[in-house]
């Protein structure tokens, strides 16, 4: 299997075990710490990274099984106008999902710039906030163009 | 331990198959599982969707959107899990995954584990079964098996083509597993027949992203209409009657009216489709 990960437009050698997710290959030995951990069990959404595009968890994705795939973290959205509309709306608090909650947000509005509420809500219903930050992330979303 | 990709179906010997890895590797992680070896079977499982035959490697993204996928199915694809694992996860890894009974997966010695004792049946049990609940209690958490049963899908294994519902087996005494899959033996396609109408009702403790307190899949074809259930039984349930002979446990009686009132809402959709 690769031991080959295309992230962010760079292709990095990595030598993790067989076994080891994306997340802790990402963050332990590529030195990504922009993806998060918090329930390292595929629930809360975190650890969301694109994989040629599509949100998908980190914490339970083998390394080795990416191969060829784009990987796109955070760290690759930097320049993203979603991650100044997050700010702007003040759709955090602690901080900690705001990652993953960029990732799939951005994912939406490559697909459909525009999203309704309802889509909205549907497409970033794996994201969880123990902050209850859910309005202003709608709000970001709803006005990331603005 | 090993990861190597599937080149054929004829060497996953004492290998354990990953997919999309939803399923494998949280159960991995919580030493519920133990693999030497796991083999990555997405070069060998057909993904694509034409008309009747869908590839079971297709993910439940991929099935939540295309129209020429059953009404039913389309749905119960869209209300399950969340939406990066319906981009990860495949149809057969789905109708494969092990129960959410808490004890289950905190290892404690069930009988689903080769024990003597349903703790659920004693303890916590408010998601839990309502019917062939007397030997282990846990709710099948498939809104998809559900749906394939009640639309009478049928499988393509390597080694043998049965309807959808002969995958499953409630576990006993004897022999405590769930499915009836052998060893080495892979889901490569699924065949869902056409049908003149089909609904999937879900209910659940909130709107997205939760497993099925109930779920009532109903498939009608002609005069005859197939209903089939999530969570409500250990395996999915094909219903017969009208679960008047339900055995609730004492938390979860609710149950049996909430399945009986969706049965009537599914009944009552297809017959105004």
């Amino acid at each position: 299997m690769s031991n080959t990960l295309n992230v962010n437009d760079h292709l990095y050698e990595f030598h993790s075990p067989a076994g080891t997710t994306l997340a802790e290959t990402l963050r332990d030995e590529l030195a990504l710490t922009g993806t998060k951990v918090a329930c390292a069990e595929g629930h809360c959404g975190a650890c969301t990274v694109l994989v040629d595009g599509s949100p998908t968890l980190a914490c339970i994705t083998l390394a080795h099984s990416v191969g060829d795939a784009k990987v796109t973290t955070i760290e690759g959205l930097r320049e993203h106008p979603m991650v100044e509309s997050f700010v702007r709306s003040d759709a955090l608090q602690c901080g900690f999902c705001t990652p993953g909650q960029i990732v799939s947000a951005v994912a939406l509005v490559e697909a459909k710039a525009v999203p309704t509420r309802d889509e909205i809500r549907h497409a970033m219903a794996g994201n969880l906030c123990r902050c209850g930050a859910y309005p202003k992330i709608e709000e970001a979303i709803r006005t990331w163009q603005d | 331990m090993e990861l190597r990709q599937a080149s054929s179906a004829t060497e996953l010997d004492g290998a354990t198959p990953v997919h999309g890895g939803t399923e494998v590797v949280p159960l991995l992680r919580a030493g519920l599982l133990s693999a030497d070896t796991l083999i990555d079977i997405r070069p060998i499982v057909p993904r694509g969707i034409s008309r009747e035959r869908i590839g079971a490697g297709a993910t439940l993204a991929e099935l939540e959107c295309d129209p020429q996928v059953p009404a039913a199915l389309r749905e119960a694809c869209r209300l399950a899990a969340s939406p990066q694992l319906r981009n990860m996860g495949s149809l057969a890894g789905n109708l494969l995954q092990a129960t959410r009974c808490w004890y289950w997966r905190l290892n404690w010695p069930c009988r689903l584990h080769g024990g003597d004792e349903c703790f659920a049946q004693e303890g916590e049990h408010r998601e839990h079964a309502i019917v062939a609940n007397d030997f282990c209690a846990s709710g099948h958490p498939s809104d998809v098996a559900a749906t394939l049963v009640a639309l009478d899908a049928v499988l393509h294994t390597s080694t043998r083509t049965l309807p959808v519902a002969e995958l499953y087996r409630l576990p006993t005494e004897d022999n405590r597993a769930t499915t009836t899959l052998e060893p080495g033996e892979l889901i490569l396609e699924v065949e869902v027949p056409p049908c003149d109408a089909s609904v999937y009702l879900k209910a659940m403790d909130r709107k997205r992203w939760a497993f099925p307190l109930v779920g009532v899949a109903a498939a009608r074809s002609g005069d005859s209409t197939r209903i089939a259930l999530a969570g409500v039984a250990p395996v999915p349930w094909l219903l017969d009657g009208e679960l008047d002979d339900a055995t609730p446990l004492p938390g979860n009686a609710y149950k049996v009216e909430l399945a009986q009132a969706l049965v009537r809402r599914a009944k009552t959709a297809l017959a105004s489709a």
